[in-house]
This record gives C-alpha cells, structure tokens and sequence, in this order.
C-alpha cells in the first residue's frame, strides 16, 4: 500500500512505446558484447558489476557452507581424533615421498645441465574457499572467496591437493572465478607420464571426465596412464598432475582414438583450492614469455630469493629445456601424490 | 484493476529471489530440466502489470545474470530485453488468454529467448552446447500456472 503512489507516478512503461526502449537496451548491449570480447573496457565494466554480484554469489552458496559450518560444529571429539590420526599418517607417508624430492630435483637439474640452484617451482600460493559452483552441461566454473586484493590475476593456475582444478578466467575485487579443466571451453596440453606421448585434454562438460579428442588410434595410450601438464599451453606449468586414463576405445575404421580420462581434481567436491604463483627462473615454469613478462610478482609472502644467476641467459635456457621430450619432471610429480 | 496497485518493490523482490535460483548450483540432472525462473517472472511481471514491471528490470536481472553466470557481459540482457519487449507488445493479447494458450506463449517466449543466447553464443564462438540447454524450454513453460498462482497470491491480496 505504501507503494500505491509510486505505482501511480509511473504511468510511462505502458504508453511510452516499447520499441524504442528496446532498441536502446539492445544497443547497449550489443556494445557491451562488443568490448567485452576485447579486453580494456569490457573487463573494468565486468570487475565492478562482479563485486556488485559478489554479495548474491555469497547469498546463492550461503545454504552449502552453513551446512559445513553447523557439522563442522557437532563433529565429535572421537572423529576429530580419527581425522587427526588419519592426517597424521598421511603426514608422514608424504615426508617419505618427498624425502628425497630436493636432491632428486638437483639431480635433475645437473642432468639437463642447468647451472646454479634450480628455486622451487611454486613460490607462493593462496588457499581459497569455493564459494559457489556452477557444474552444468555449459560451464564448469567455481567463484571463490579471493580476488584481486589478494594478488590473484587472471589465467593463473589452481590445483587442489590431488591435482589440477583449472585458471582464473575473471577476477574481481574479492572474488575470483575458476574455469575448471572440465569446462566445455577448457584444453589443456597434457603428456603421458609413461612415454611422454603429447595431446590435448578437453573438458565436456562432465565434472568426472576430460577427452582427449585428437589421439590417432595408433597412438601408444591405455588405460591407467597418468597425464600430467606438458607445460606448452603458456599457463599450467610442466608435471602438474591431471587425469589418469579411463578407457581408450579404438574403431579401425576411424582415424582416431575414443579416449576419456577421470581428472585428478575433486572437482565435484572441492571445498578448498591453491592458486599458485610460480618462480620464473624455474625450468618447469610457463613457456609463454608474454605470459611471463606479464605476470605480476608474488606479493611478499615466505618466497624463496631468486639465485644470483644474471637473467638473460634463463630464458636461452628455458627456450632450449622446453621443446625436448621432459618425462624427467613429469615422472617426478607423478611419484609425489 | 488492481495493476494499478504494483508497487516496484514487490517486482525487484521476487525478480531477485527469481534471480538467485535460477543460478542455484544444482546436480548435473537436477541443472538440465531446472526452468529459468527469471525469465519467467520477468514475463509474468510485463504481461499482467506492465507498469511495475518494464523493460529496465529485465535489462537489469539480464546483465546481473550475465555476470553470475560468467557469460558474455551483455548476452543474457540482450535476450532478456527482447523477452520484455515481447511480453510488453503482446501483453494485452496474452494477458486475458486461458492458461493453457498463455502456457502456448511462454513456450515461445522461452523459445525465443534461448534461441538469442545460443545465436549469440554462435557469434561469439563460444560452445553452443548440446540439446539439453533446450530442456528448459519445455519444462519452464510446464510449471508457468505454477509461477502465476504463486505470484497472484503475492500481489492481489483479496
């Protein structure tokens, strides 16, 4: 009722035609499509319409991470013990893991006669909560509760503890959105731990299954096979672990192989995932050096101090590691998990 | 008669909370046959009180969506625009009708609308998707008397 005289002031929208009306909007949006498949405009347009939607993206996830909260709250002391015990275990199956991960990793390095110290390949990463997922047939995305004010940029890389989750396709002021390996716009240069066999990984769409549509049925690929980043994309750099092989059906009439792969990733249940930042002077970083010139440094953080090596002969070196067959890191990170 | 009597507030309302569960995350089944809660009471909104409801809300809840959704800025505006500008050209056609052949519009409608997301997702080279984003379309026009039944006890309180 309060509202009855505002209703009443209002008497445009009917007799003021529609069409008009409408020309303007369809104008404005086309324009916004236009800028936003450039970037500039269309994404400082997008950063500030993202923090208005942040608050509804929360809202929207508000049921899912109360109801963690509350079983968070009754968890008993006996499984807390459990879990406890289980992480220890875990703990020190992982100590016996990378144990010998450092010297193997200098090792390496004098084999593929990289002088000086070779720095850790993560230099800094942020843990983030996923706040809202959104796994349909079209997109395969995550939003989480970290953005721009913590450093996070865009195409940067997110893994979780299994293995690879995807890249930061937007990032706003608090919170940033993940396109997931799975996403039906999502490839990913991946290699076969076992032979080094190179190709590409699309998601399709299935939180539980990646494709790997160009593999001639000739190809050395089978069940079990490990994939893990080659490290070509520019984006994920080389070992990180993404799918392990599901089936790989071969039609002798077709030219290529039917492959699918089960990812890593949690994706369906992740709760909590890394963005990583990684050290440029590491050989198994990103390739793209547009990428690299780019890529803001890690904000301080318990970062490593680069080794006093004089930077232009790094990329030489990096250039001339690259298009040789790797399987040296790849088959370290597979040990890792 | 009593269209006289919208207040804005209720419209922004119930398009919002339209909004928030037509993005809810869903299982992969549950996502596929889920209707498009906004357009649909965008529609009833433009068809039986087209003062309170205009075209501004659609444009509005259309960009929003575009943002929550991570498409392109402006797609889902566009289509929700063009679905307003129908409903509000039409709506003295339609808003009468039985509910059956208003059920026969929204069917259009919805049509309509995600034909212009799926031409502008082809422009854009952008996945186009398979069938099952046209599922929506049947299944949003089924529970329309749903949406005007609740609705219409929202906003003519006898």
């Amino acid at each position: 009722m309060a509202f009855a005289g505002g209703g009443l002031n209002r008497p445009s929208s009917r007799d003021s035609a529609p069409g008009p009306r409408f020309f303007v909007f369809a104008a404005i949006s086309i324009v916004l499509m236009y800028f936003d498949q450039r970037d500039g405009w269309g994404e400082r347009i997008r950063y500030g319409l993202q923090a208005v939607a942040y608050p509804i993206q929360l809202a929207i996830g508000s049921p899912r991470m109360l109801w963690s909260a509350t079983s968070d709250l009754f968890e008993t002391r006996a499984s807390l013990r459990a879990e406890n015990a289980a992480l220890q275990k875990r703990e020190r199956e992982l100590a016996l893991v990378t144990m010998r991960y450092e010297a193997l990793e200098q090792e390496n390095a004098r084999l593929r006669d990289i002088h000086g110290v070779v720095p850790p390949l993560v230099s800094r990463s942020q843990l983030a909560d996923v706040v809202n997922a959104d796994l349909g047939r079209l997109r395969q995305r995550f939003v989480i509760n970290k953005g721009d004010t913590n450093g996070l940029f865009r195409s940067q890389a997110v893994v979780d503890t299994a293995g690879l989750v995807g890249q930061l396709v937007r990032v706003g002021p608090w919170s940033a959105e993940v396109m997931l390996i799975t996403d039906p716009e999502h490839a990913v240069p991946v290699e076969v731990v076992r032979n080094g066999y190179r190709t590409i990984a699309v998601g399709n769409g299935d939180a539980e299954e990646l494709q790997l549509p160009f593999v001639p049925v000739t190809a050395d690929i089978k069940a079990g096979d490990v994939l893990v980043t080659s490290g070509l994309g520019g984006v994920f750099p080389a070992g990180v672990p993404v799918a392990v092989v599901a089936e790989n059906t071969r039609d002798p009439d077709e030219i290529l192989a039917r492959v699918r792969a089960t990812p890593r990733a949690t994706l369906t249940r992740s709760r909590q995932v890394l963005a990583l930042w990684f050290d440029p002077t590491h050989p198994a970083t990103p390739v793209n050096p547009d990428l690299i010139d780019k890529l803001p440094p890690a904000p301080a953080g318990p970062a490593v101090p680069p080794p006093s090596d004089d930077p232009p002969d790094k990329p030489a070196a990096k250039a001339a590691t690259q298009p040789a067959p790797a399987p040296r890191p790849a088959a370290a990170a597979e040990t890792t998990p | 008669m009593f269209a006289e009597r919208e207040s804005p507030l209720l419209v922004y309302i119930t398009v919002l909370i339209a909004l928030m569960l037509s993005v809810l995350p869903l299982p992969q089944m549950l996502s596929i046959v889920w209707p498009n809660l906004l357009v649909l009471v965008v529609l009833y909104w433009s068809t039986l009180t087209p003062r309170a409801g205009g075209m501004l809300v659609g444009f509005l809840a259309g960009l929003t969506l575009d943002v929550l959704n991570g498409s392109q800025l402006g797609q889902h505006a566009f289509a929700l625009s063009l679905v307003t500008y129908l409903a509000l050209r039409l709506h003295l056609l339609t808003r009468a009708k039985p509910i059956f052949e208003q059920t026969l519009f929204v069917l259009i409608a919805l049509f309509v609308y995600e034909g212009a997301l799926w031409a502008l997702d082809g422009f854009s080279n952008h996945s186009t998707g398979t069938w099952t984003r046209w599922v929506h379309v049947a299944t949003g026009a089924a529970i329309w008397p749903l949406i005007v039944g609740l609705l219409g006890r929202l906003h003519s309180p006898r």
